[in-house]
């Protein structure tokens, strides 16, 4: 019985992942919510730039977003966006332009899906990664930006030339 | 296919000269670092040419909010007229097609809904009766027809609309869902094109394989529309289990010759250099083929954004869209050669230092190419840039 129950909560799991949306259990909110969030409580932001079925955005989901650890440092030191690269869903820049979801990537210059985007609590554009990372990549990523080292440094000069 | 190859060979006549073009003029008559112009739309439809008067639709925030936009350059006219504003409450993604003898209609979302206007004069008809959004319109002699995106349960579909004109009257003859069945997942940004046997079709980005696919669907009548079939000849399905689908986004439409249709997308399938630029012909048959990568090799490595199919009558067919190959976004044009489309060009007054992109265009009656495009410059802010191509 007890089998049963587990391969029924696995296979909810995997249906719930396998679209490539926002990693399960995440509080992901849109764009418009998070700069709103960030501004009211200091918090930098960390945007996934995810496309609906994109096998990477999954595989990444996956293999990474699927860490405990890692969900609770992101959730609780972050807030999380998730933007749609197709979407033609509205939200607002910083600098007040009002631009569809899809049309963030031509202003990041997004090629690739994924695409992880860490900005400060006011919207500006700290680094951003494309492609699958693994765990130690985002923890190593972390503490390039809440540590600060960002402001002295690039993200390749932090990690040493690790990419 | 014989056939069909040659009527597509035949149909590449016009496109062996370059494009000659004028001195380019700036549409919008306010600009400003903090007001921001965007000439997104359905089928991207901003611009119609109509009896020698040249009309352009954008949105902006010069208001405090986002509201549309009408500039007319009459024939004689050295510029653009002021703007003149559609809308009284937020709006979006207006397009324009040319009723003739200086003439238009223009279509836009407001407050949620989809609206459409004869102009000049005319007043503004509301089309959705749910919420709807990214509304288009194709006119061909007196058909005319929208299609918007309209919320039906959980999800949007598509929705289209004959209307009819009386003067400067728009009335709604008939509106029906392509598909009646409930949508089983997103429906949107239609395109819509009327074909020379007075067909109807209309292509839109479309979720149901649980990636964006763009689908098209087409009817002799307007009423009753055949099951939509893909545009793509890209496969859906997971890789070792994972996603469902490459991305593809914003679908354009265009007739061109007597009885073809051509459409363009942005295609992900090589998901490593960013979208491409993709097109699919339907040389009368109401069936699309096999797809031809519209860009050269030197935009191989770069992400193409805001494509856009135009064609006429006479068989000229041209695609636009926007990359930044030289180190900065261009306008980039290419002419269909028959059997594939031709070098890819930069619109002259749309290339070089500075970010010129998000194209409009359209074929007048005369094969001359209008182009309306944005300029950013974040100080002094965004101008529309307008210039007409004539084939030399």
């Amino acid at each position: 019985m007890n089998l049963i129950k587990m391969l029924l909560a696995a296979s909810f799991f995997w249906a719930g992942t396998a679209l490539a949306d926002p990693p399960t259990g995440y509080p992901f909110v849109d764009y418009d919510a998070g700069l709103k969030a960030a501004r009211a409580n200091g918090k930098p932001i960390f945007l996934y730039f995810g496309r609906y079925g994109c096998a990477w955005c999954d595989h990444t989901n996956k293999k990474t977003f699927s860490d405990a650890a890692l969900k609770k440092l992101y959730a609780e030191n972050y807030v999380l966006v998730y933007v749609d690269a197709e979407s033609g869903k509205r939200l607002t820049l910083p600098t007040g332009e009002r631009i569809t979801e899809a049309e963030l990537g031509v202003r990041l210059q997004a090629f690739a899906t994924p695409l992880f985007v860490y900005l400060t609590p006011q919207g500006d554009k700290i680094v951003q990664i494309p492609g699958f990372k693994t765990v130690q990549d985002f923890r190593d990523y972390d503490r390039y930006v809440r540590g600060g080292h960002y402001k002295q440094k690039t993200l390749l000069e932090f990690l040493g030339g690790k990419s | 296919m014989r056939a069909a190859a040659l009527l597509l060979a035949v149909l590449a006549w016009p496109a062996q000269a370059a494009w000659e073009w004028s001195a380019p003029l700036t549409v919008n008559s306010v600009r400003g670092a903090t007001i921001f112009p965007h000439l997104e739309s359905a089928n991207r439809r901003g611009i119609a040419v109509s009896g020698g008067t040249v009309g352009v639709v954008w949105e902006d925030n010069r208001d405090g909010t986002s509201q549309c936009y009408l500039a007319l350059k009459p024939a004689t006219a050295a510029n653009f007229q002021p703007e003149i504003r559609l809308s009284q409450a937020d709006c979006y993604e207006p397009v324009v097609v040319a009723l003739g003898a200086g003439r238009f209609v223009a279509a836009w979302e407001e407050a949620g809904r989809v609206h459409a206007r004869v102009l000049p004069g005319g007043k503004a008809l509301q089309l959705s009766k749910a919420d709807a959004v990214q509304v288009t319109l194709a006119i061909r002699g007196n058909a005319l027809y929208a299609a918007w995106a309209e919320q039906a349960g959980r999800f949007r579909r598509i929705v289209v609309a004959q209307l009819a004109i009386d003067s400067d009257k728009l009335g709604v003859i008939a509106v029906q869902p392509v598909e009646a069945a409930a949508p089983a997942d997103e429906q949107c940004w239609p395109a819509l094109a009327l074909a020379g046997d007075g067909s109807v079709t209309v292509a839109w980005e479309d979720r149901r394989s649980r990636h964006t696919v763009p689908m098209v669907s087409s009817s002799p009548d307007g009423r009753s529309f055949s099951p939509p079939a893909r545009l793509t000849d890209h496969k859906s399905g997971s890789v070792d289990g994972l996603g469902a689908g490459t991305g593809a986004m914003r679908p354009t439409l265009t007739a061109w010759g007597e009885q073809g249709l051509a459409a363009v997308w942005l295609d992900k399938r090589d998901f490593l250099s960013g979208y491409d630029v993709y097109a699919a012909f339907d040389t009368g048959t109401r069936r699309f083929g096999k797809n031809i990568r519209v860009q050269d090799s030197f935009g191989d490595n770069m992400a193409q954004w805001h494509a856009q199919i135009v064609g006429d009558v006479s068989g000229r067919l041209v695609a636009l869209w926007d990359d930044a190959r030289d180190g900065t976004p261009d306008v980039w044009l290419a002419d269909w050669e028959g059997v594939a489309f031709g070098d890819n060009v930069a619109v002259p007054a749309a290339s070089g230092p500075g970010a010129q992109s998000d194209p409009v265009a359209t074929l007048d009656a005369g094969g001359s190419l209008h182009v309306v495009w944005l300029d950013r410059d974040e100080a002094a802010g965004t101008r529309i840039r307008y210039a007409r191509a004539e084939r030399k």
